[in-house]
Order: structure tokens, then C-alpha cells, then sequence
């Protein structure tokens, strides 16, 4: 260890190396096997950076530049690299002494603090006046620093280290060790470093294939914003041009990129793509906007298209700019989990019923809008209710049928087909709200103009049922769920949805005479 | 019957078949559920259960949504075409009603946990009963205990047992209570709370020597590094002698103390220069090896647990930090000094400072003779990260000659009465399978490179009749054997860090019926909604 830095120190000396030293863009491409997948350093190296300072640059550094650099420490090789952790809650930055107006501080200030802050965060765990928020803040904050520590010791960067056919990991200081460098200096004498690294990627390649060389393409390809761009300009011509076939176009081009977003994720997982809240976004966005696409094709109504343009805009915007709430890696799924016919069968159909019953939301939104200001006929109205009536006998369908399978997936896995779970009921809360609506516009008491208002608020029900469940109801209430990512999502979503259905619904119809 | 023949049935019955009553009945369950998720979130599932989903009313809603259903249908028989997809629907939700009414009266549902190669046929199920064992006479008696979420009086008598109130959530409240039990004037059973403060905690605990106290209070207690341990105040002078073994003597029964020293009794050395004592005892000798055990040893070097004579040896506890407290004095080693300190406290006193890190202690309560117990009163859960953190305690209040008894979920009563032994348990009604199971092995797979669980397994040995046979049983893979489906559950460690599995266990007889309903209800939406080919104006009037 001491010699190999002291080799180092002579090649840097010799101006062979910049500031960088190895750390060069070859190395995104190297296999790394870190939360329980093999993915490319550059997919890791990114999570990693953003999870530690907020960003996924440090400085002029990449991401994996910076994670080399930070890691090279381990080889007793200092680095000019700094990284600043992103602090946020007003007691963690009081606690941390920042400066006022100041929400950064420094990992290496954080790591002379380590154990002032890991009693802190014990302490707080046992007090019932810390907020729940402020406890979650500094275990993240705990679990950061010790991510950086570990990076910082060189023990997070895992090589394939090849031993026979068998493929071993071993922490960068482990790997790199004098004799590789030494041998391969014969070879390469202006640099022996980055060939030995490379090599663990030959290595592994030749034993288990290069299917994981994909995530680097489907990290660095963008599809999600492509997808919105594309979303976009189809809206924007749906309004600005007469010709619907320019509209066609855009649409399809932006569910193809959709396609081939989700088609990737199930190859690199695995298995169905809707395990998690970014992929159930991604999945019913997608889903809706083909469905749309059908309906509008068999109806012969390009409503149907806006609709479901307007529910993927929402859904892209989610997966481009939530990502507090919505995180886009890849995980190894639950045990539970593990079976891809029930897990393709059940929710993907719960998950499409969910993206019918939005086009709904979409429309019935519309419409209200459209009547508050009072740019709409009787006639039109009528016409509207008819559409919105379609797509809700679609998603109630497909809710039932979705429904019923998760209880027989349950039955099979656990011996029980209804076990009043939260996520089960408050989709057969889903479910019955929706059929109080199909079965009350058969009656007096559901007329257009309130069926109309009522679909839009139902909305709701699914909004609760889909991330309700997760981020209100699995905190718990009393552990201030609403102060998180997702719950302030929810609350917004819900207070906005309200105040419109009120504001629009004070002056009941307002027709144009026609 | 001229009352009965005064109400108009045909008008109820086009009321309850009505879409207006479906509305209704569909609205209220809807309501019920959406306080139930809430409910459950707050309080967990079991007050949920409790309060909502298996109620009466709430059992009722749904009987109502079945008749607002099956009336539905037959009012709008004759059958004509257009409806076809609705008859499907409504017969689909009646057979799945069926079918779950089956489920719900004679459906088995419970769990059996397995430890390593012990057979074993007791699946214990959901329904909370109290028994009561005379072991003597080889009899027991079980009271189911009533669903609900809120204390009761049972009012119930079984010979000179009254069993009075039942409380489902309770928490302890602490109190002193009466000894049982007669003791001796002289028997060290006291007890105390004390109150300990260093830089980064504060705590209050109790600890007592009494017999009687349960589960909840014990003699020794650890704070992180830290061990605490209670011992009789009669002992605490020997801890002050500052002999040169460093060895303690104790009788354990008589609560005396002395050294070696002073009766001078010789600490010899053995070959590999294990220190070893023999202690004279009732016209027989004990061999102790005190740096490896306060029990004697057998010549085959067995340790026997059951000596009233033990021997202690400080040096033991002079590294870690380790505090020993009697009551109103405390002993422990300082390494400054490099000698044991027996400090005083004093009750409601100055605290007494300890060499760790800025330590402090003081005693706040003292009892000699009382009990300390922790007094069941009720109260409404709270569920934090899938568990109970408060409420999680089931007692029932006894009236045996005159005298109010306790019984809980965590500390069974055992009692004389009358000469006879009796126990009480509150517990979980279980059955006794026809067959016989055995954990063979139980296999964890982590994610790799992580600690995460990937799949968890049982391989089971099934022995019936005379015929073992051999099973696997994992996530989405049951075991099934004569109507018993066994379901891979959950897992747990026990204290020799041996992994158990549980299984659920699961009779439906409502299955084949539900299967179909629900596939009638899938095929019949799909008819009524998406293949029925209306010829509806375009004016949105639906038909």
C-alpha cells in the first residue's frame, strides 16, 4: 500500500499525470456490483454523487470522475476534490451551526463531527418531540457520511476480480495492487494504471457477458425528456395546426420512445417494469397514451388523443423533474415480489386501469374549465360526458379484473384472497367509487353536469389508492408524513383538484345559445 | 300477521333493487373502508379489524350490498338480451358472497412455527381465548374472549374463579403491589428504581430480587458498554473487603457472605495455572473454578446451576464497566484508584458519581417487601412502522377468594387454590393438525453483495400415518396436504440465532366458489361495458 502510493507520487511527479491522474471516461464503462446489481460505474458513480451532494456534477468533474478521485484517497493519493453535503431542514442546519442563509457544509467538516452526529441521531430517534422529518434528515445525513467514508477509504469502487471462472469483488485497494501495476508498466509504461482496471472489465465480460454495458446506454440516452419533448410539440400542434396527422406523428414518436424507455428497464431488471413509483408513472403515462391512441383509432375521435397527451405530459414531467419523490434507479425487487407472471398479470392491469381513469380526469377537468368560462354547448357537453363515460367503463373494468388477480396472486402466495391490506382497499375503494358513479348516472341524482365534476373529483380516490397508500398512510399520520416529497405532492394535487372543482361549480352551466 | 300484510314487499323489494339503494350501500362501504385505511394506519390492523372491517354494521353493509345485487338482477327479470353482461356481473358477485360467507364460517386461518428438527402440530389461529390448565387432573377450560376493540365485562364464573373484565389494548401502568406469597422477615426480596444520567442519556429503570415480579422486571439490566446487576443488600459489605483473591463466597439461600480469607479457605492453582477453590458445604466439598463460572463443578466438569453456593470474582469485572447495586449501595472498580469503591445512596439522596464518562446514579424508590407490577389499563393503540409500540398488551382481570388476579398475553398466572395448581393464559385459540411437521432446514438468499433477503425456504418433512415425506416450500410455492394449504410466512432467530420459519396455514372451502364468481365478474364487465353494442343516440342519454 505504502509503496504502490509512493509509485504513484514518482509517475505524477513525472508529469505523466494531470490533476486527474487515471481518472479518465474510460472507466464509466467498468462493472461494479453495488445494492445487490452489477450496473456500470458511470450508473453508480452518478447515484452516488447525487445521493452525497444534490448534484450530479462536482465541480468541472463528472460524476465518475469525482468518484475515482474521492476513492483514489483509499490509495493514500490526495485529491484537491470537494463535496459538499446539501442540508435542508431548519434543525439540521441549526444543529450543524451552518450559516445563516447557507444549506451546504463541507463532507469533510461533517466527517470531525461523525460522532457528535451519530448520538444526536440516536438521541433524537428516542425523543417524541423531534419531528419525524428532522429524525429521517439526519439518519440520511448519518448514512451519507458513512457512504463517503467508505468511498473516501477506497472500499465502496468493487472490481471483478477473476479467480478461475469464478468472479470475485474485490474494493479498489484490494485490486490495484503493485505487482498488476509493476507488470503492466512493462507493457504500458506511459501509463500501467488505467489497463489494470480496464482489465477486470475483460474479465468479467468473457465470464458473465456485457448485457449490463446497456444501463450505460439507457443512463446516458435521456428518453424520459426526449419523451416530453416529443409529448409536447404533439400538444402544441394538436392546437396550432389544422392537419391532426402532424399531431399523429408526434404522439406516436413519443409513445415509441416510451416503448423502448420501458422495454429497456425490463431488460436490464428483468422482470414486468412497474415495481416501483417511478416505473408505475412511467407504465401508466405510457399505457394511457396507447390506450388513448386505440380508443381515438376504433372511435374515431381525436379527443381521445389530447387526452391522453395531456395525462403523459403530467406523468413526464413527474419523471423529469420529481425526483425527490420519484427515483429512477434500479433495485433488486422484495422476495415476495419475485414473480414475474402475478407481478405483469396484476398490476400492470391495476396500473393501465389507473391511466384510463386519468384520461377521464383529463377530459372531465377540461370540461369544467371550458364551462366556467363558458365556451361550451349543451350539445358539446353531452358529447364530452359520452367519451369521459367510455374511458370510465374501460378503467373499471380493467380495476376489477386487476383487482381480482391481485387477490388470486394473493391466495397462491399467502392463502388469503382479500386480507383488508391498505393498497387492497383502497383499491376496492377506487373501484367502488367508480361504480357509485356508472351506476348514479343511471339515476336523478347523477346528471352530465354533476357526472361531469364528480369524475373529476373520483381522481382523487386513485391518487390516494396509488400514492396515498405509500406516502400518507404507510408513515402513519401522526409521524408528519405531510412534511416529505411525495406527501406534499399529494396535498398539492389534492387542494388544487378542490379549489377548481369549487371555483368552477359555483356558476353551475353557463351555455352558449346555440 | 295483519301488520305484515299492511306492508307494501313489492315496494321494498323494488327499493332494495333499486340503483338509488345500490348507490347508498356501495357509498356507506366505501365511507367504512376509507376510515378503516385510516384506522390502520393510526392504530394498526388488529383495532382496524376491531372497529371496522369485522364488525356487525360493517358485515351488514355488505350483506346489503348482496341484496341490492341479487334484487337488482331479479327485478329486471325476465332476461333480455342487452342485459346479459349484467346478469353475469351480479351472479359473479353473488357466487363470490357465497363463496366468502363459506370462507368465513368454517375457513381455518392461522400460523405454525417450526424450529429446527422439532416436529410439531399446533397451528395457532386468530381467535384470543383465556385458558385455564389444572395440570394435576390433566384438564382445561378455554373462554373465548369477545372481538372487540374496547374493555368488556366478561361476568363470567368458573368454580371459585370469577373471571371479570377483559381490557384487548392495554398498556402497564407501574405500581407497587402486594406480595402473594408469605415471606420471611429476614428474605432479601427488594426492590428499586434508580435513576442514571451521563452526557448522552437519562434513564429511569427498576430492579428487584422479588420472586414474584414477571417478565417486565428483572435483577440485571445493560445500558450500551454498561452492566448492571441487583444483588441482596446483605451481600454488599463483602464487596468492600479488599481481600487479595478478590473472590466472593454467597449463599445464596441465606443471603451470607465471606471470603476465603476469612475462613481461611485456600485458592489453589491447577497444572495450567486455573485458579480453583474448594468450599465446604453440608458434609461435602465444592470444586469452583471462579474465573470461569460461579458454579461448582462436577468431577466431569459439568457446572450445576442449582447451588445456593456460588462463588464471585471481582477481577472478572474489572475491565468492562460493570456496577453492582444492593439497594442503597453500589459497588464497582476504579481504575484510577485501582480499587472496588462501595459507595452509599441515599433515597431521594445525592447522586453518586461512577467512573464513565461523567456518570451518575441515584436511587429514587425503595421497597422491601412490595412487588413492583406493571398494572394493565386501557388504552387505544398506536402502530409505528408495521408494529405496535403501545397497546400491545391483552389482560384479564381474575376474582379468586376475594383477591383480584391479572393475567396477560406476556405473563401467565400460576396459583394454588385450594391445594390445586392452576394456570392461566391468555392466549390464541390454536389447533392440532392430523399430520406432523419438521423443519429440516430453513435457506435465506441475500441480494449479492448485500445483506437484503432474497428469498426465504423451508424444506419440511411431513410425517403421516407412518409415511414421511419430503417438501419445499417457499414465496409463491405452497405445500398442500389433505384440504391444508401451508404458505411460507415469515422467519425468526432465536437465541442460539437458529433460524425458525412460520407458515401460514389456510383452509378455504370458498375458494373454487370466489375463483368463479370472479371470473363471471371480470367476463361480465367485459360484456356489459365494452361488447355491448348499444344503439344509444349520440346524445349521451345512457340507456
Amino acid at each position: 500500500m505504502k509503496i504502490i502510493s509512493l509509485i504513484l507520487l514518482f509517475l505524477i511527479q513525472s508529469n505523466l499525470f494531470g490533476e486527474t491522474y487515471f481518472c479518465k471516461p474510460e472507466l464509466e464503462k467498468l462493472p461494479i456490483l453495488q445494492g445487490g446489481r452489477v450496473k456500470p460505474l458511470y450508473v453508480h458513480a452518478m447515484e452516488t454523487i447525487k445521493s452525497l451532494t444534490g448534484q450530479s456534477r462536482v465541480d468541472d468533474h463528472s460524476a465518475v470522475e469525482a468518484y475515482c478521485l474521492l476513492s483514489l484517497n483509499g490509495m493514500g493519493l490526495p485529491s484537491q476534490i470537494k463535496l459538499d453535503a446539501r442540508i435542508d431542514h431548519v434543525d439540521l442546519i441549526k444543529f450543524l451551526d451552518i450559516e445563516k442563509g447557507q444549506h451546504s457544509i463541507p463532507y469533510e467538516q461533517l466527517l470531525s463531527k461523525e460522532d457528535l452526529i451519530k448520538s444526536e441521531m440516536r438521541m433524537a430517534q428516542g425523543m417524541q418531540d423531534k419531528s419525524e422529518s428532522y429524525k429521517k434528515s439526519i439518519s440520511k445525513l448519518y448514512g451519507n457520511l458513512l457512504l463517503y467514508k467508505e468511498i473516501k477509504n477506497g472500499e465502496n469502487w468493487l472490481f471483478a476480480n477473476r479467480i478461475g471462472n469464478k468472479i470475485d469483488w474485490a474494493p479498489l485497494t484490494a485490486f490495484l495492487t503493485e505487482e498488476k501495476v509493476i507488470a503492466q508498466k512493462k507493457l504500458t509504461p506511459e501509463d500501467p494504471f488505467l489497463p489494470v482496471l480496464l482489465k477486470s472489465k475483460i474479465d468479467f465480460d468473457e465470464i458473465s457477458g456485457k448485457k449490463y454495458e446497456l444501463e450505460l446506454f439507457y443512463a446516458k440516452a435521456g428518453l424520459a425528456s426526449w419523451s416530453l419533448v416529443l409529448t409536447l410539440l404533439s400538444l402544441a400542434t394538436l392546437v396550432l395546426f389544422k392537419n391532426f396527422n402532424i399531431t399523429l406523428i408526434f404522439a406516436s414518436l413519443s409513445a415509441l420512445t416510451q416503448l423502448i424507455l420501458v422495454a429497456l428497464r425490463v431488460t436490464i431488471s428483468g422482470r414486468a417494469p412497474i415495481t416501483n413509483m417511478y416505473e408505475t408513472v412511467l407504465f401508466s403515462g405510457f399505457g394511457s397514451l396507447l390506450l388513448a391512441l386505440i380508443l381515438g383509432h376504433l372511435k374515431k375521435e381525436k379527443l381521445f388523443v389530447y387526452m391522453g397527451l395531456g395525462y403523459n405530459v403530467c406523468t413526464l414531467m413527474m419523471l423529469n423533474f420529481a425526483n425527490g419523490m420519484l427515483t429512477a434507479t434500479i433495485s433488486p425487487l422484495v422476495p415476495v415480489l419475485r414473480d414475474n407472471f402475478w407481478l405483469s398479470t396484476h398490476v400492470t392491469t391495476v396500473i393501465l386501469s389507473y391511466g384510463a381513469l386519468a384520461l377521464s380526469w383529463v377530459l372531465a377537468n377540461t370540461v369544467l374549465i371550458k364551462r366556467k368560462i363558458g365556451k361550451i354547448t349543451k350539445q358539446e357537453e353531452l358529447n364530452f360526458a359520452d367519451i369521459i363515460y367510455t374511458t370510465l367503463k374501460w378503467g373499471t373494468t380493467m380495476l376489477a379484473a386487476g383487482i381480482i388477480l391481485g387477490g388470486v396472486w394473493a391466495d397462491y402466495s399467502w392463502g388469503r384472497f382479500w386480507g383488508w391490506d391498505p393498497k387492497e382497499t383502497w383499491s376496492l375503494i377506487v373501484l367502488c367509487v367508480y361504480i357509485t358513479i356508472l351506476h348514479g348516472r343511471y339515476t336523478t341524482w347523477i346528471k352530465t353536469d354533476r357526472f361531469i365534476t364528480v369524475t373529476a373529483g373520483a381522481f382523487l380516490s386513485v391518487m390516494m389508492a396509488w400514492f396515498g397508500v405509500n406516502y400518507i398512510l404507510a408513515t402513519g399520520l401522526h409521524s408528519y408524513g405531510f412534511s416529505e416529497g411525495g406527501a406534499i405532492f399529494l396535498g398539492t394535487f389534492f387542494i388544487v383538484q378542490i379549489i377548481l372543482i369549487f371555483i368552477t361549480s359555483t356558476k353551475f352551466t353557463k351555455h352558449i345559445e346555440s | 300477521m295483519k301488520k305484515l300484510d299492511k306492508i307494501d314487499w313489492g315496494k321494498i323489494e323494488r327499493f332494495i333493487g333499486s340503483l338509488k339503494f345500490a348507490v347508498i350501500v356501495i357509498s356507506l362501504f366505501t365511507l367504512g373502508m376509507i376510515v378503516g385505511t385510516f384506522l390502520e394506519s393510526y392504530y394498526g390492523t388488529d383495532f382496524a379489524n376491531r372497529t371496522i372491517y369485522k364488525t356487525i354494521p360493517f358485515i351488514l353493509i355488505q350483506f346489503g350490498m348482496l341484496l341490492s345485487i341479487v334484487y337488482a338482477a331479479v327485478l329486471r327479470l325476465p332476461p333480455k338480451r342487452r342485459l346479459y353482461g349484467f346478469y353475469t356481473i351480479h351472479s359473479g358477485l353473488i357466487i363470490i358472497g357465497i363463496g366468502s360467507l363459506i370462507t368465513y364460517v368454517a375457513g381455518i386461518d392461522g400460523q405454525i412455527t417450526l424450529a429446527p428438527n422439532e416436529p410439531n402440530r399446533q397451528v395457532i389461529l386468530t381467535k384470543d381465548i383465556l385458558k385455564i390448565t389444572y395440570p394435576t387432573e390433566g384438564k382445561q377450560i378455554t373462554n373465548n374472549l369477545p372481538f372487540t376493540a374496547f374493555p368488556v365485562s366478561l361476568n363470567d364464573k368458573y368454580e371459585n374463579i370469577a373471571i371479570k373484565d377483559y381490557i384487548p389494548f392495554a398498556e402497564g401502568k407501574f405500581v407497587w403491589s402486594e406480595p402473594i406469597n408469605r415471606y420471611p422477615e429476614n428474605a432479601q426480596v427488594h426492590s428499586s428504581k434508580y435513576h442514571f444520567k451521563n452526557a448522552f442519556a437519562e434513564q429511569d429503570f427498576y430492579l428487584t430480587l422479588h420472586p414474584e415480579a414477571g417478565n417486565d422486571f428483572q435483577s440485571s439490566f445493560s445500558m450500551g458498554p454498561l452492566s448492571i446487576t441487583y444483588y441482596p443488600e446483605k451481600i454488599a459489605h463483602c464487596f468492600n473487603t479488599d481481600n487479595s483473591s478478590k473472590i466472593i463466597i454467597w449463599n445464596t439461600q441465606t443471603a451470607e457472605c465471606y471470603t476465603p480469607e476469612e475462613k481461611s479457605i485456600s485458592v489453589k492453582m491447577t497444572s495450567s495455572k486455573n485458579r480453583f477453590i474448594i468450599v465446604p458445604n453440608n458434609n461435602s466439598f465444592l470444586t469452583f473454578f471462579p474465573d470461569y463460572s460461579p458454579y461448582p463443578m462436577d468431577l466431569k466438569l459439568q457446572s450445576d446451576e442449582n447451588s445456593i453456593i456460588r462463588v464471585f470474582s471481582k477481577k472478572l469485572f474489572e475491565d468492562k464497566p460493570s456496577l453492582f447495586l444492593f439497594g442503597n449501595k453500589a459497588a464497582f472498580y476504579s481504575k484510577d484508584e485501582h480499587k472496588w469503591k462501595l459507595v452509599d445512596l441515599f433515597l431521594k439522596g445525592k447522586p453518586a458519581i461512577l467512573p464513565w464518562m461523567n456518570a451518575e446514579i441515584s436511587l429514587t424508590e425503595h421497597q422491601e417487601r412490595l412487588v413492583p407490577y406493571n398494572l394493565p389499563i386501557s388504552t387505544i393503540p398506536i402502530q409505528k412502522n408495521g408494529s405496535l409500540i403501545k397497546g400491545d398488551l391483552r389482560a384479564i382481570k381474575l376474582e379468586i377468594m376475594e383477591r383480584e388476579y391479572w393475567v396477560t398475553n406476556y405473563s401467565p398466572l400460576s396459583l394454588l387454590i385450594q391445594g390445586k395448581k392452576v394456570i392461566f393464559e391468555v392466549t390464541k385459540e390454536s389447533l392440532t393438525l392430523p399430520f406432523e411437521l419438521a423443519l429440516t432446514e430453513f435457506k435465506m438468499d441475500k441480494d449479492p453483495g448485500t445483506n437484503n433477503p432474497s428469498s426465504y425456504e423451508s424444506f419440511i418433512k411431513l410425517f403421516s400415518d407412518g409415511i414421511t415425506t419430503s417438501h419445499h416450500v417457499f414465496m409463491n410455492n405452497p405445500m398442500k396436504k389433505s384440504g391444508y394449504t401451508f404458505y411460507q410466512a415469515s422467519y425468526s432467530q432465536d437465541a442460539q440465532g437458529q433460524y425458525n420459519s412460520t407458515l401460514a396455514v389456510n383452509v378455504d372451502q370458498g375458494r373454487p366458489l370466489k375463483y368463479l364468481g370472479s371470473l363471471m365478474l371480470v367476463f361480465g364487465a367485459i360484456w356489459h361495458y365494452n361488447l355491448n353494442k348499444k344503439n344509444k343516440k349520440k346524445s349521451g342519454v345512457m340507456p
